[in-house]
């Protein structure tokens, strides 16, 4: 007497060890889960403290010297010798800030003028990069025309204390003033015309209070008039703070919102639901 | 091989439960009902257990929520936070939204209740459209099954609304926008608008300090009731019409083939709950969604990018972001741009889904009750139109994340948004033609693809007799046979099917056709192109 | 798919593989399933029409075997199937103790996650395998009965409706439908009256803001704002002095240089101009649906909606000139005080936000 198959199931139901691959999956996807959800990444470099609210720049001639020469062959054909502007604008009160931004994140030298400034790996060393910030920096005084200075950013509080008026207030002026733009996680966005917004999630706190305050186009900028230095150090804090612990939910997906939280519901949860029903049920 | 303990421990059981079963039926009366309803069919294809996915995520929901609800304060009341989430230290927020982060940060078990509860919210409106596109497309809602439909098109309703007052709750920035543009929806009602909105909230916008307590008596105390009730029904229906089930080997319109409710079914359906909650809770603990602490408290002068409602509310949304933008003015009075997508879309959407069963009779004429089940392909014109409409919502849905999509791919909204408005009328049409002549190619492949060709196997012996294969079947068959692809029970025949169906049925046929017809058509018939 | 054709009868001749019956639903042991009954298939049922006596009660099949499971007669597979199934159960039980100590120990939302998921993730894995190889009921054929009544109930049911409804409606019409109906709908009304106390009647406190002359713009934190505050290409979010949480009223200050602006009609002068700079002010509230517009695109010179992307031209007196916004953002008229701090000359000149039916003062030939 043959005994027939209950159903038409699928046969690791007649091999109770098959199950042993579907269950370490989901066990091996559990501990995936798990480790990306704890491991953090990067925390950002944090600046030196100083009572300073700007970074020094190099006045050294020979320092000078070697970022005019760097200048002379990287930027030159564009933003003019001197830095009175061509093709590109003028550069005579920009400031530290701007240079070492746009330098520092890669969105300059450009290949062409007529191309959008994108983040990159930087083209050039740290050093190399504040040398040409000596030298911009150095055309500007002489120019009347200083602009603002690279921002220090203090570190925030440290994890013992239970207060932090630092992240605080952070909180409260990115939310007012830059979560429109780059997301309440700063994952970034989009504005008209196509520009993306970026992301602030690999940013440094360095550049992010350098954006702040130069306002790379098509960014708004704020001065001094709007925010204050520390104002300016708390909302870079904040970003580092929340970018670089891990999230206390488990994994982030996208930080983007309902958005991939609804996607990860219905493919995973659902799918993941209606491949359970496939197995305990009939397909005929 | 019992030894003599288990046949005594067997005979023990028995009498106790004997004791138990009288103990019962001398206050009730209940052995007949109960014994109907352990012996209870339900058909075990797998696609049926949806509708069991959205039930036990509304018995999790409940089972979370009110864990939440004993943490929740439903108050507009402004404090300062002083917990343990430093960005929000000293702080002025609603105490909603302080009692949120503290049940996320403060309360053990409360981040996992709260994301588990979200999670399980997203599945049981996920595992409600699927179950409702099952039914679609299958035809489970003809007669006598037309109520149910109704009440699942208002369970479907309440639980989009139930979400989304669910997620407004915490008062956070990213909900408390959608609760913004919800109110200029109402605003713009002709006449009632202003009025009616103004009612809604206590006043202007934000509203009065009562409106997070009203969301809450809503959330926790209205829907849940009509939820509970609805589905209640729902099944109460489903368990006395008994459930549909796909034609095959030995089924008919008048039999039922599947497990009994004890202990095959309560077993299996038991074991899904679990596995729902493992993937709810495994989803809670691990994946985080909605996290309110980087929201920060909703504030009128905020607005966050990635601003989109949950998914399920996304079509609205896109709908919103889709319309041109017109707006209706003349004698001084307005016709608000936000009243077409927000209230007349879903408006003619519903009344639409409402009245299917007797659009669905109109279009097909087909007036006759049904327990077999349509497969999709034998409905060529249901399913494209069914297909029209998932891709119209689907183009609406993607329209939610415009501003996220263009990130992604490097490409503007305004041409995401111009593309994504055309796509929502060219798309359903395309998407008609495409899934009506997949339907008709598939009609003419081998049989279906899960089930064995069954029908008569006509054989001619050494004298010339015409016998008929699996004596067995004695016209038994006839019913629920597809040898002739595409002929139904009744007589009736399915549409758009190109071995010579017609698309007209037969009109009001009864429920009970004399079987004697059907084996005349089967036996007329030799073996099909797909045996 | 090939068949072979075989004499013999039996249903099994469909398939080639012969542990598998034709109809598995019919039972599962094929040699029982030679001639059904008619009834088994409820054609006998139909053929005497509705209602007229179903031969067993409803669900309740005869001659079907109601205790055969998959293993009933292989108890040695089934003995290991049971500790397979206890292993699984063992693993719930040991999650179950992991929750509780993760719970002593912090209660870290991912670990308690993962024991939860995977202690139900075994419990329900244990209890399919039980039901499916241990447990009976597979596949048992029924009749589906007579789920409507026969004609003789449905008469009865008539004749006891139609007892009270001709009392109520024929003899005494006059009661039912002539006084009832219209009392009902009143009484009804007046049951749904008091729903009107949940809100404050509208008003006109969609038409204006708390913005009057004189009014000092503030920041979040109370900061009376100069005329020298923001740089060009800068924005700041502004707030009526005494008034920052009223919901109507937050506005956008920008600086937009030295370009020019080219007001609507009845807005023109609203704005503050000095050496280099232009300062404008616009209601922050969306005129779509309200949510804060605040993207502001330095390059184009347009404010952009978060919500539904509505793009506004600045230069233009804030246009809208995408997406679903349907009139322009209203201008805060602008001036100065002794001091340099920036006050509004007066209320916006037209209602702010989402439109709303008696929302009468803009016209679309005022641009």
């Amino acid at each position: 007497m043959k005994l027939p198959s209950p159903s038409r199931s699928i046969d690791s139901l007649r091999h109770p060890w098959l199950w042993a691959g579907p269950g370490a999956l989901v066990g091996v996807a559990m501990i995936v889960f798990s480790v990306l959800a704890w491991a953090s990444p990067a925390p950002a470099q944090g600046q030196p403290a100083g009572p300073a609210a700007v970074k020094p720049v190099s006045s050294n001639k020979a320092f000078v010297g070697a970022g005019q020469e760097l200048y002379l062959d990287h930027c030159s054909a564009c933003h003019g010798i001197g830095g009175i502007g061509g093709k590109a604008p003028e550069l005579l009160d920009v400031g530290p800030a701007a240079v070492d931004f746009f330098l520092s994140t890669g969105r300059m030298p450009l290949a062409s003028p007529n191309l959008e400034p994108q983040p990159h790996q930087p083209y050039f060393g740290p050093v190399q990069i504040a040398q040409i910030v000596a030298y911009v920096n150095a055309i500007d005084i002489a120019n009347g025309t200083p602009g603002p200075g690279i921002p220090v950013v203090t570190p925030a509080c440290s994890a013992e204390t239970p207060r932090c008026p630092t992240l605080s207030e952070g909180n409260a002026l990115y939310l007012l003033n830059c979560a429109q733009c780059h997301d309440a996680s700063g994952s970034g966005g989009e504005l008209s015309h196509g520009y993306i917004v970026p992301s602030l999630r690999s940013a440094t706190p360095t550049q992010i209070a350098e954006a702040i305050r130069v306002g790379p186009r098509p960014m708004p900028n704020f001065g001094p008039g709007e925010l204050t230095d520390q104002q300016v150090s708390s909302i870079a804090d904040y970003i580092a703070y929340i970018t670089g612990r891990p999230d206390p939910g488990g994994l982030g997906i996208a930080h983007f919102g309902p958005v991939p939280e609804g996607f990860v519901g219905i493919i995973f949860g659902l799918g993941i639901l209606l491949v359970v029903c496939r197995i305990i049920g009939n397909r005929g | 091989m019992t030894t003599v303990q288990e046949r005594s421990a067997a005979r023990k059981r028995a009498k106790r439960q004997e004791q138990i079963l009288d103990w019962v039926d001398d206050r009730f009366g209940s052995s007949k009902w109960l014994r109907s309803a352990m012996d209870k069919i339900f058909p075990d294809h797998w696609s049926f257990m949806v509708g069991e996915i959205a039930m036990y995520c509304f018995l999790i929901l409940i089972l979370t929520g009110v864990y939440l609800a004993l943490f929740y304060t439903p108050s507009s009341a402004i404090v300062h936070y002083a917990g343990p989430y430093k960005p929000l230290d000293g702080q002025s927020m609603t105490e909603a939204y302080q009692s949120v982060v503290n049940i996320s940060f403060s309360v053990r078990f409360g981040l996992l209740m709260r994301q588990a509860h979200h999670w399980a919210a997203n599945i049981f409106l996920a595992a409600i459209a699927f179950h409702m596109c099952r039914i679609f497309f299958t035809g489970a809602f003809r007669k006598p099954r037309e109520v149910n439909w109704l009440i699942g098109v208002t369970l479907l309703l309440i639980a989009m609304l139930e979400g989304f007052s669910g997620y407004s709750l915490p008062d956070d920035l990213l909900s408390g926008s959608g609760l913004r543009v919800v109110f200029s929806i109402i605003e713009g009602i002709p006449w009632i608008g202003p009025w009616l909105a103004f009612n809604l909230w206590g006043g202007a916008f934000p509203g009065s300090g009562a409106f997070l307590e009203r969301l809450f008596v809503i959330h926790e105390f209205l829907f849940p009731l009509l939820l509970a009730g609805l589905l209640g029904g729902h099944l109460a229906i489903l368990w006395h019409q008994k459930h549909t089930d796909f034609p095959g080997p030995g089924k008919t319109e008048h039999n039922i083939v599947g497990s009994r409710l004890w202990p095959q079914y309560t077993v299996k359906s038991t074991a899904l709950l679990m596995f729902i909650s493992a993937v709810v809770f495994g989803l809670g603990g691990l994946v985080q969604i909605n996290p309110i602490w980087i929201y920060g408290p909703f504030e009128p002068s905020r607005s966050s990018a990635g601003t989109q409602p949950d998914w399920y509310v996304g079509w609205l949304d896109g709908a919103l972001r889709l319309m041109p933008h017109w707006e209706f003015r003349s004698f001084g009075l307005e016709i608000a741009n936000p009243v077409f997508p927000g209230i007349v879309l879903p408006g003619v959407v519903f009344t639409v889904i409402y009245a299917w069963p007797w659009i669905d009779k109109r279009l097909f004429r087909d007036y006759a009750e049904h327990n077999l089940l349509d497969r999709p392909r034998d409905r060529p014109l249901r399913t494209a139109l069914g297909v029209a409409a998932l891709l119209f919502f689907t183009d609406l849905t993607l329209a939610s994340a415009t501003d996220l999509i263009g990130n992604g791919l490097q490409i503007s909204f305004e041409l995401l948004i111009e593309i994504l408005q055309y796509g929502s009328f060219i798309g359903p049409i395309v998407g008609f033609f495409v899934a009506y002549q997949a339907c008709l190619l598939l009609q003419t492949t081998q049989a279906h693809p899960i089930q064995r060709p069954v029908g008569g196997i006509i054989v001619r012996d050494a004298k010339g007799a015409f016998h008929t294969l699996g004596a067995s079947h004695n016209g038994d068959h006839a019913d629920g046979d597809h040898a002739d692809h595409g002929d139904h029970a009744d007589g009736e025949q399915s549409d758009g099917h190109r071995r010579g169906g017609q698309a007209a049925g037969v009109a009001g046929t009864s429920e009970d056709a004399p079987p004697s017809a059907a084996p005349a058509a089967h036996s007329a018939l030799p073996p099909t192109s797909h045996s | 798919m090939t068949h072979e054709p075989s004499v013999s009868g039996l249903p099994g001749a469909w398939d080639d593989a012969p542990d598998a019956p034709v109809s598995p639903a019919l039972g599962h042991h094929s040699e029982h399933v030679v001639a059904l009954p008619a009834v088994m298939t409820g054609t006998h049922g139909a053929e005497e029409g509705a209602g007229a006596g179903t031969p067993w009660p409803d669900d309740v099949p005869p001659d079907q075997d109601d205790t055969w499971f998959p293993l009933r007669d292989d108890p040695w597979r089934a003995r290991r199937m049971e500790y397979l199934i206890a292993a699984f159960f063992a693993v719930t039980g040991a999650c179950g103790i992991g929750i509780m100590v993760a719970y002593v120990d912090g209660a870290q939302t991912q670990w308690e996650g993962s024991f939860f998921a995977l202690a139900t993730l075994c419990l329900g894995i244990g209890l399919v395998l039980w039901a499916r190889w241990l447990l009976p009921g597979h596949d048992i054929v029924a009749s589906r009965g007579h789920h409507t009544s026969g004609p003789e109930e449905r008469a009865l049911v008539v004749a006891s409706l139609s007892r009270g409804a001709d009392a109520m409606l024929t003899r005494r019409g006059f009661l039912a439908k002539k006084v009832l109906l219209p009392v009902g709908g009143i009484f009804g009304v007046a049951l749904i009256w008091p729903l009107a106390s949940l809100g404050v009647r509208p008003g006109l406190s969609l038409f204006h803001t708390k913005w009057y002359a004189g009014c000092h713009l503030v920041t979040e934190d109370g900061t009376w704002v100069h005329v020298d505050d923001v740089m060009v290409d800068g924005l700041l979010t502004v707030y009526p002095e005494g008034n920052i949480e009223d919901a109507a009223s937050p506005a956008v200050l920008l600086n937009i240089g030295g370009a020019a602006m080219q007001a609507r009609p009845g807005q023109a002068g609203f704005e503050v101009k000095s050496a280099g700079n232009g300062l404008v002010c616009f209601s922050k509230i969306c005129s779509h649906a309200g949510c804060a517009v605040s993207l502001f695109n330095v390059l184009s010179m347009q404010l952009i909606c978060p919500c539904h992307q509505s793009t506004f031209n600045i230069l233009q007196d804030c246009k809208p000139v995408f997406g679903p916004a349907p009139r322009p953002l209203p201008q805060l008229p602008l001036g100065v005080d002794t001091n340099g701090y920036l006050i509004s000359v007066s209320d916006f000149v037209e209602p702010i936000g989402p439109g709303f039916f008696d929302r009468s003062d803009w016209k679309p030939s005022d641009g």
